[in-house]
């Protein structure tokens, strides 16, 4: 890596919010340096702990409703209290965790550092964008208060309409923290295009920013179907004005395609970042670029663009035409192609490199091992004949789960773990964090996978209550969501603790050839001192120097052993 | 007959239709095409993952490019997809198209029970079948969505309130299953008076959820009988013509009775003004044969059914057969669904 001196593109060029050289943890101090931040870094990591807020109060719900399932009759909790955990669980997964979770938290950090620019394209609107979403989660959980919602996170109509709990603010907070989605898209785009650092041409550009472009251009022409959806649902309740409700002349299945619309394409929101993490994670840890890289960065844009055209296999057995339903099953499975090519890749990527088995890695590669299972269980759903049994069982349930949890989930730790140092300066427990990995990985299986068979033998989903001949399969789900429980707090744990116990991180713990290990530890406040010019792609090792790959654990031992015997003699 | 209700296979229920047998074929197809590809493609990221790993002396070998290896990845799959498509879709067809034969029965879903009416009227709150007939389930909700689930018959379909839905089977041996709600239809666990309800599941597997208590969604379970002709027969028998008893209650008659009714609406709700129902021609199209023909419509061709009628009545211009005039005033609110029901049934009935 050359470097000259020139004006690092872009952001807030004026210094009034700390010197560009000083580490952006402590450049600015107290509460008031954060809340008012311009820093992406800083804005990411107030979003990881927003959506890390999110997830653990998504699992609390998502324990409850395994823990009333756990036995048949009444458990726990009661009926109607038992919809509205599942309500709960899976509107904040989606809404609050998953759709925000990798894009805002570590796409707002990483983003415009492996592309070598010094913030976003609109920092302001990206703090906006935060608020938004506070605002719009706010407003959500207010309905928790009022007496919650019980309606399934599709709110599908005419239950939605007729039902006398709070949909609305719970529809109105999913409307607001659309458009958070939407402003951060923006943002990503104007940035991917407008503020790569010399050298970071669209062919070396990460694959991580490539899958962050994909998923932002779904998320600004998506997401306005979805806020216009709700707010048909909400001029329907609030006014009576007939669009969904047949008693009020509407029909229910235009709700279910408007909410598809956007809610498919959503699905690869949640699914393309983390499948993003994960070529970033192959790379690092097999030492070499990925292969077929130009193949996985247009199959992010593929799905990117499949996406918008596979919402129907939603509606299967819900009363389309048959010409629709042959169309759309059509459709579905050329999803298999692109998502295929990627697995295919990644796995062709660890041939012949060179693997380090850090817990980073463990997360990849339990990532091929979920995605497989979830996206070959797609097959089945997708062959129309099989889906008239499958749809609307356990066998749905499992299926999202092992592609959303088991893909982004996973994903999302993993790249937690990864940037960990980067992001915090400190360095976690590696022994830890891969106890906690083998309890979240055997958990998750135990948790779905039984879910699988109870499904395909007919147990429909959102039942508060069961058939005996299911018991088995329920209780050995229920035992699962305890061991993936177990292994998240030794995961959380492990993270939180680097923060005061953890070493020194070195610049690049990893050995990494990614662009943004090339900056400091924790980066300074502009990213990088001076413009990074790059003559290489990130993942290309065999042209990287030795002191770009060079961890630097070294010289933090020597550090730490300097300050052993200076603490001795002192 | 098959008392314990046994799966046929570990991951599959029982078979107990003419479309089983090829769904199960297509599902473990798929199963053990899966299990190649999962076996392949995750052993050998473990095998070279170990084989690979990071030690002294090895270094990764840069990536290089293998053009033709990656067009066969991305084009083979089409194959296989190819073939799963057009066997599902194929299974789809067929259950999708009723045998013409097929005995009716219409099916009334609320939240949160089903009920079954026959083609004689009389109506049970479980589904009996003759063995090897084929049975067309015309289904109607009258609050929320719900979905029609047999998990032995491998049939499944949304009841939508406003519009008819249809499925068919045909049991191929006697015996019994379960019939589930597929479609979230909420729950209630609290009385009028906001006292908790009771509950507890009851061990009778023919009736799994005891009256009386908290209700919903899951509970909404009924069972499908299949049952040799002489035992349907003695069930028809015995639930016998109760079409008046239904009409007092305002419930819906089946078709050959509530076709009497509809002769009677088509009168006094001024149909006759504008239809026959001897082939002559007036200002709208005449019923007589009028069920099930294919017309030409400004909206192009449509099929006379259920779901065309209940538009032509609620929507008169939503598709206005081609050579007629958009004239036909609304009934929309005016006319209860029961009413449409019957009218249905009169229009039916004079094919």
């Amino acid at each position: 890596m050359a470097a000259v001196d020139i004006p690092i593109a872009g952001g807030h060029a004026d210094d009034a919010h700390g010197d560009p050289h000083a580490n952006y943890l402590t450049a600015k101090r107290g509460i008031g340096s954060w809340l008012v931040t311009l820093d992406h870094k800083r804005i990411g990591l107030m979003y990881l702990a927003a959506v890390s807020i999110a997830f653990f109060a998504g699992g609390v719900f998502a324990l409850l409703l395994r823990l009333e399932l756990f036995s048949r009759g009444r458990t726990i909790v009661d009926a109607e209290t038992y919809n509205r955990f599942f309500t709960l669980h899976g509107a904040i997964m989606v809404f609050l965790f998953i759709i925000p979770s990798i894009p805002a938290a570590l796409g707002n950090f990483f983003l415009p550092i492996m592309i070598g620019a010094k913030d976003v394209a609109f920092p302001r609107l990206n703090l906006f964008s935060y608020y938004i979403y506070l605002a719009g989660a706010t407003i959500a959980l207010t309905s928790i208060v009022m007496g919650a919602v019980d309606t399934g996170w599709t709110f599908y109509t005419p239950y939605s309409v007729q039902t006398a709990n709070s949909v609305i603010s719970m529809t109105f907070g999913a409307f607001v923290l659309g458009f958070s989605s939407i402003l951060t898209g923006l943002n990503f785009i104007v940035t991917v295009h407008t503020m790569r650092a010399p050298g970071i041409t669209w062919g070396r550009m990460p694959l991580f920013v490539w899958g962050m472009y994909a998923t932002a251009l779904i998320q600004v022409l998506a997401t306005p179907v979805l806020a216009i959806t709700l707010l048909l649902l909400i001029c329907e309740r609030f006014f009576g004005i007939g669009f969904f409700d047949p008693k009020l002349g509407g029909d229910p299945v235009l709700f279910q395609h408007f909410f598809w619309f956007y809610s498919h394409p959503a699905v690869y929101i949640m699914i393309v970042p983390g499948m993003a993490i994960n070529s970033e994670l192959i790379a690092t840890f097999s030492r070499r670029a990925i292969f077929g890289q130009f193949a996985i960065a247009m199959s992010s844009l593929g799905l990117a663009i499949l996406g918008f055209l596979v919402w129907g296999h939603h509606l299967f057995v819900a009363g389309m035409s048959e010409f629709a339903t042959m169309l759309f099953s059509a459709l579905t499975f050329l999803v298999a192609i692109p998502s295929g090519v990627k697995v295919f890749n990644w796995t062709a990527t660890i041939y012949k490199g060179s693997i380090v088995w850090a817990s980073p890695m463990l997360y990849a590669m339990a990532f091929i091992f979920l995605f497989t299972i979830g996206g070959l269980t797609g097959l089945f759903l997708g062959t129309l004949s099989v889906d008239v049994h499958l749809t609307d069982t356990y066998f749905v349930v499992a299926h999202f789960h092992y592609v959303m949890m088991g893909g982004t989930v996973i994903a999302f730790l993993g790249g937690l773990l990864y940037w960990w140092p980067k992001m915090t300066g400190k360095m976690h427990d590696e022994f830890k964090a891969k106890i906690g990995f083998v309890f979240v990985f055997i958990g998750f299986n135990v948790t779905f996978m039984s879910q699988f068979i109870m499904g395909s033998r007919g147990m429909p989903r959102r039942y508060y209550d069961y058939l005996p001949q299911f018991e088995p399969f329920h209780k050995a789900s229920t035992i699962g969501s305890w061991i993936l429980a177990v292994g998240l707090f030794i995961t959380a744990y492990t993270l939180l603790e680097a923060l005061w116990k953890g070493r020194k991180a070195p610049r690049n713990p990893w050995g990494s050839a990614g662009y943004e290990w090339m900056t400091d530890t924790p980066p300074c406040l502009a990213n990088f001192h001076e413009t990074p010019i790059l003559t290489r792609g990130p993942y290309d090792y065999h042209l990287a120097t030795p002191e770009e790959l060079a961890t630097g654990w070294d010289e933090i031992e020597a550090e730490e052993k300097a300050a052993k015997t200076a603490e001795k003699k002192g | 007959m098959n008392e314990s209700n046994a799966p046929a296979t570990f991951q599959l229920p029982e078979q107990m239709s003419t479309v089983a047998a090829d769904v199960d074929w297509l599902y473990y197809f798929i199963y053990w095409l899966s299990v190649v590809l999962f076996v392949a493609i995750v052993g050998a990221m473990i095998y070279w993952a170990i084989k690979y790993r990071e030690r002294k002396g090895h270094k990764a070998e840069p990536t290089g490019h293998n053009m033709p290896l990656e067009i066969a990845w991305t084009v083979a799959p089409v194959f296989i997809l190819v073939f799963l498509f057009h066997k599902g879709f194929h299974g789809y067809m067929d259950m999708a198209i009723a045998p013409a034969n097929a005995i009716e029965v219409r099916v009334n879903a609320k939240q949160w029970a089903w009920e079954f009416i026959y083609p004689n009227g009389g109506s049970s709150a479980e589904l009996h079948a003759p063995v090897g007939k084929p049975v067309k389930l015309i289904m109607g909700s009258g609050d929320v969505i719900h979905s029609f689930f047999a998990p032995a018959l491998r049939v499944k379909r949304d009841v939508v309130p406003g519009m008819y839905s249809s499925l068919w089977f045909q049991g191929t041996h006697v015996g019994r299953d379960d019939i589930f709600c597929a479609e979230y239809c909420g729950g209630r666990s609290k009385g009028p008076n906001g006292d908790e309800l009771s509950y507890e599941p009851s061990d009778d597997p023919r009736n799994p959820y005891p009256a009386g208590q908290a209700t919903g969604h899951w509970a909404m379970h009924s069972m499908l009988y299949v049952e040799t002709q002489d035992d349907y027969d003695k069930f028809i028998k015995s639930i016998g013509d109760k079409c008046e008893e239904y009409k007092s209650q305002g419930k819906v008659c089946p078709d050959s009775v509530a076709a009497e009714g509809g002769q009677k609406l088509a009168v006094s709700k001024g149909c006759m003004a504008c239809h026959t129902t001897t082939g002559v021609r007036l200002i709208g199209p005449s019923w007589k044969e009028l069920w099930g023909k294919p017309e030409s419509t400004d909206k192009g061709q449509v099929k006379v059914d259920e779901n065309y009628l209940r538009e032509s009545i609620l929507d008169p211009q939503a598709k206005v057969v081609t050579g007629f005039q958009p004239v036909m005033p609304t009934f929309r609110g005016q006319i209860a669904d029961q009413e449409i029901d019957e009218l249905i049934a009169y229009i039916k009935s004079l094919k």
